[in-house]
């Protein structure tokens, strides 16, 4: 199958391959903004218990992580269009992105929201209740007591969804948008080099994850540095279990005895 | 083009064929991705020398890299590889005889093998190390401890991680079209094509996929109360 295995091809694809990381940061980008708002706006019913957006955004969530993406590219590619043309609303001179991080910032909209949600829940009742106490309203509340506290304890999971957003974006070629995955395809059946593109694709989204994941551990030790850092004291004393009660409920390793086997 | 919904349902009929192999490929890959993560998890626990930095490299290669990659790797560089082997010893197998699916099955097993060591080690760190030291102290070896002690407690401190792993490996099989696999989402673009109908089909194996999401989250509660029956705490 292909051209015989030559090393060499993997060092002239990598450039050529880095020319269209733009397009997949782009895709990640935007839907991560995207995927950020729309969390928000879905873990808030949840959050405060509205009544029936609770009910919706439960069904959102349902929905968007009870399927493929690759299923929900697909839906929205095709289905959208259909749907606004009901409403008079002519979509077919879009751009292909537009669908493809659509369909990204709402998929990750819907992890977002669980993070979101999790992590607000994970801060301690009595922070909210000191707040009140001093006289501050309810959206003085969460943004300048819950919402700083909750950042810090969901930047794990928030890491994670960013590279697990990175790889999803590899599925984007299925809609014939040109970015890394896609571009590696072509320059695989151009040159029939398969096995060396790969390779060199997989050294860069490698590279990337990697990167990511040490720039969000930077930010975590930076939002949680007023958290107390030995985990010798929580072990003796029971009642500050602040850290690693958090983590838990953040669906973390707790990490709790056991270290060493 | 117009929205047809009761396509959906034929839709729906037809794809329906598709769902063993899709169960199969899921099932599989978690089978084995689950042993070679016992496997990893536990040289990467007892941090076993020069197996340990291996098991390292493996599970951040693949986790840091899509798994699109992986099956496209697999596809293209195993029968190149079987092939060469083959040449050199004078094997008779070749890599034709491997069915498409095979590469399915060996892609997924090894991405499936990366994420599930990361949720068998999270579960038996999760378990106290005073257990172990208990099963010691009774005279148990570290092999019976481990099997009898460690891993159900393990297993039930794992499972809902189990459950989302499974999940992540039904959706990620959505990609054995890209090997020209039939599974829910190949026929739903088989059954599109046929009919010019993209929208229908694709609502209808998103239904599909829904379902079986929601019939693997039911099972694992129901696996989670019973398992968990030991660890009710209070009194009786």
């Amino acid at each position: 199958m292909g051209a015989p295995f030559d090393i060499s091809y993997v060092f002239t694809f990598l450039p050529k391959l880095l020319g269209t990381l733009g397009t997949t940061l782009l895709i990640v980008g935007c839907s991560l903004l995207a995927g950020i708002i729309v969390g928000f706006l879905v873990a808030l019913p949840r959050l405060y218990k509205v009544p029936v957006l609770k009910t919706c955004s439960e069904i959102y969530i349902s929905f968007f992580r009870g399927t493929p993406i690759l299923i929900q590219l697909f839906l929205f590619y095709y289905g959208l269009p259909e749907i606004l043309k009901l409403i008079q609303v002519d979509m077919t001179r879009t751009p292909v992105l537009v669908f493809v991080i659509l369909t990204y910032g709402l998929h990750t909209g819907a992890y977002m929201s669980e993070m979101i949600r999790a992590a607000v829940q994970a801060v301690d009742k009595g922070q909210v209740e000191a707040a009140y106490a001093t006289g501050m309203t309810g959206v003085q509340a969460f943004t300048r007591i819950v919402l700083p506290q909750a950042l810090g304890i969901a930047i794990p999971v928030f890491s994670n969804l960013v590279i697990a957003l990175l790889k999803d974006t590899s599925l984007a070629f299925t809609l014939g948008v040109m970015e890394m995955t896609g571009k590696a395809q072509t320059l695989g059946s151009l040159t029939q080099h398969f096995i060396e593109t790969y390779i060199a694709l997989a050294l860069i989204y490698l590279v990337i994850s990697f990167a990511i994941e040490k720039l969000l551990l930077l930010a975590e030790r930076r939002l949680l540095r007023h958290e107390k850092r030995s985990t010798a004291e929580i072990r003796s004393f029971k009642i500050h279990k602040n850290w690693s009660y958090r983590r838990i409920i953040a669906e973390l390793g707790p990490g709790k005895g056991g270290a060493g086997l | 083009m117009k929205l047809d919904p009761s396509f959906i349902w034929t839709a729906f009929v037809q794809i329906l064929s598709a769902i063993p192999t899709t169960l199969y490929i899921t099932v599989v890959s978690v089978l084995i991705g689950f042993v070679i993560g016992v496997a990893v998890a536990l040289i990467r626990i007892y941090r076993i020398p020069l197996l340990y930095p291996l098991a390292v490299g493996y599970v951040t290669f693949i986790r840091g890299t899509p798994m699109l990659t992986h099956l496209l790797l697999i596809y293209f560089g195993l029968p190149v590889l079987i092939d060469g082997l083959a040449a050199q010893f004078g094997w008779s197998f070749r890599s034709v005889s491997i069915p498409m699916i095979g590469f399915a099955y060996i892609s997924f097993s090894i991405t499936a093998g990366a994420y599930m060591s990361e949720v068998v080690r999270s579960g038996l760190l999760a378990v106290d190390r005073g257990q172990l030291e208990a099963a010691h102290s009774i005279g148990m070896t570290t092999p019976q401890a481990l099997r009898r002690i460690v891993f159900p407690q393990a297993l039930a401190a794992s499972l809902p991680n189990l459950s989302n792993s499974v999940i992540g490996m039904l959706h990620g099989s959505t990609l054995a079209f890209t090997v020209s696999v039939v599974d829910i989402n190949a026929k739903a673009q088989i059954v599109a094509s046929t009919n010019w109908k993209f929208f229908e089909a694709y609502l209808a194996a998103a239904l599909i996929f829904w379902g079986l999401t929601f019939l693997i989250e039911r099972a694992t509660s129901v696996i989670e109360k019973r398992i968990n029956l030991y660890n009710r705490g209070g009194v009786a």
